[in-house]
């Protein structure tokens, strides 16, 4: 009998060799656990401006880290085109009659992921206007392209209704150089000069 | 087991004597000098009749403890059976199982029933480990006293390995007509290098009771721990991940699981524990996490750890599973075959923790290779002690 039950602990133990599965094991010198590693991946947007390098001169785009993303200070401007502003400037064709426009140029960058089209618009549109008596105006490059403006009629007026396309279809992470300016009309009466401003914003659509 | 003898009237043990190298034991044995003795002791016994009665010592198998069978010579013999120093598996019956940082406890307890001792003597029990493992690095016999619920690591100590200096089973001034539980129970510990062992091997313990009102030796009971085969200590190892500080959570499942939420291409609100490290072409989340390897009876003392990715996400192009030794990087593809996989170390200590860095690449691909929703891969981790 004692020889029965010594055969099957013998037996008992060859069968415990068995390892364990997972993370852990015995009788043997290797183990195998598993890591399942999940995400859910999101489209993403990203529309950053940046300080011209195409004009002879630039207005600095400046980050501000809040509200609004970004601001341009075209200095000092009057009708006639007599101030030299901060960065580049068309005097009126007819002083008295017609506009001055202060420029510069600024980069768009748009970058977006994981989107199922690479298909894309970038918009502008006036939505705070400076103050009344509206005797200066957001003004554009009308050509909505990187070639510098020539002369003020280049410019046209940044919409404040609707917004302005002024890029289509970038590639993801380029640079999109505008220009974007200030007309100064030669209205007389209250409140026609003094420290002014007005917010541009920029929509990057892809769809 | 039912023992019951008076060493002292009938064998007086005298100093051991160690002369010329050798160690020698003696008895008396001149038949004038034991009769003196033998009738001393008896006219004392007619003047103490009750210090005269010899105690009973009885040691016995405790319910819910391992089993033990009597043998001859008040000798009682059982085994724990199969053990590790990490604790895997399931113990043999009658044993509880005590993980422990450095090894792990297998426990059982035990009976002892002292009787009979004339009032007010009072019977304590010892113990010494007459016979040890050979392995004594592998498997170290460790006592409870009765005094103890003997339920914890911290209850136990180890038995002594000197008759002269035995370990307090029953503590002074001891028992009388009284069963008590004790505890018994074999340390595993970790045990690799030169000293690893696997196999099996026995051990024996003397349990003395003595009398302690008049300090004298009553009875004895051996217990075996060799039947039916002895101990058998096995070869273990175990790998875990942890989370480590900072970095997301893993929760343990089949085996474990990561999960980064919500990610883009560009990198925009990483989740907690997540940072994320500029590439090429799209962008890498990471974080760290914790490698836990743990072995024991192995000659090496270090181990390897490799890592692959045994399911890949379903848009691999989009999703890549990259590593790093450091939270900056570089970070590196993991393979993605047994055959390519990612070396972590090969020199990893036994219970150590390797704190290792594993990024999510997220392309910023757009159109028809573009991918938005929720993705899943493995990564299997093997660890080898060579």
């Amino acid at each position: 009998m004692k020889k029965y039950f010594t055969i099957f602990t013998l037996g008992m133990m060859a069968l415990s060799t068995a390892a364990f599965a997972g993370t852990t094991a015995t009788n043997t010198n290797a183990v195998s656990p598993t890591l399942q590693i999940s995400a859910t991946i999101q489209s993403a947007v990203q529309l950053t401006l940046s300080t011209g390098t195409a004009a002879v001169t630039h207005c600095a785009v400046t980050p501000t880290g809040g509200t609004p993303d970004y601001t341009m200070n075209f200095g000092t401007v009057d009708a006639l085109g007599i101030n030299a502003g901060n960065c580049n400037k068309f005097a009126p064709t007819t002083p008295g009659t017609t506009n001055a426009i202060y420029w510069s140029d600024y980069n768009l960058n748009p970058v977006f992921t994981s989107q199922t089209t690479a298909n894309n618009t970038i918009t502008a549109q006036v939505t705070t206007d400076f103050a009344a008596p509206n005797n200066i105006f957001i003004v554009r490059d009308s050509a909505n392209s990187s070639t510098v403006p020539a002369a003020v009629t280049d410019f046209a007026a940044v919409s404040t209704a609707t917004p302005d396309p002024i890029v289509t279809n970038a590639a993801s992470g380029s640079t999109q150089t505008r220009f974007i300016g200030v007309a100064v009309t030669p209205a007389n009466g209250p409140g026609v000069t003094g420290a002014k401003s007005a917010t541009v914003t920029f929509t990057l659509t892809v769809q | 087991m039912r023992f019951r003898e008076h060493e002292d009237l009938r064998r007086t043990h005298l100093p051991v004597v160690k002369s010329g190298g050798k160690v020698c034991g003696a008895s008396i044995r001149r038949p004038l000098s034991a009769l003196l003795i033998i009738l001393a002791v008896a006219a004392i016994a007619l003047n103490k009749p009750a210090e005269a009665q010899n105690g009973t010592f009885t040691v016995s198998a405790a319910p819910g403890g391992i089993a033990f069978a009597a043998g001859g010579g008040g000798t009682l013999s059982g085994q724990f059976g199969t053990m590790n120093a990490l604790g895997i598996g399931t113990p043999g019956t009658g044993v509880t199982v005590i993980p422990l940082s450095n090894g792990t406890l297998y426990l059982t307890k035990y009976q002892i029933t002292i009787s009979g001792l004339p009032n007010p003597h009072r019977g304590a029990v010892t113990a010494f480990v007459n016979s040890n493992f050979t392995h004594p690095a592998a498997l170290i016999l460790e006592s409870c006293p009765s005094s103890s619920t003997c339920n914890a690591s911290g209850n136990f100590s180890a038995i002594s390995l000197l008759a002269a200096a035995p370990t307090a089973v029953v503590a002074a001034p001891g028992i009388t007509d009284q069963t008590v539980t004790a505890g018994l129970a074999i340390f595993v510990p970790d045990n690799n290098g030169a000293s690893s062992f696997t196999g099996v091997d026995t051990a024996r313990i003397t349990l003395t009771a003595t009398d302690t009102t008049n300090n004298k030796n009553f009875a004895t009971a051996e217990i075996r721990l060799d039947t039916p085969v002895g101990e058998t200590v096995q070869s273990a190892v175990r790998l875990t991940l942890a989370s480590a500080t900072g970095g997301l959570t893993i929760t343990p499942g089949a085996d474990f699981s990561m999960n980064f939420g919500f990610v883009n291409g560009l990198g925009f609100n990483p989740g907690a524990g997540l940072t994320t490290v500029a590439a090429a072409g799209g962008v890498v989340y990471s974080t760290p996490y914790v490698l836990q390897p743990a072995f024991s009876a192995f000659r090496s003392t270090t181990a390897t750890i490799k890592t692959f990715v045994s399911t890949t996400f379903a848009h691999p192009t989009v999703l890549i599973l990259r590593d790093a030794a450091a939270s900056a990087g570089p970070y590196n593809n993991i393979g993605t075959t047994a055959g390519t996989a990612t070396q972590i170390t090969t020199a990893a200590p036994d219970r150590s923790s390797i704190t290792r860095f594993l990024g999510l690449f997220v392309s910023n691909t757009n159109g028809a290779a573009a991918f938005q929703g929720s993705d899943s891969a493995t990564l299997t981790f093997t660890m080898t002690v060579p």
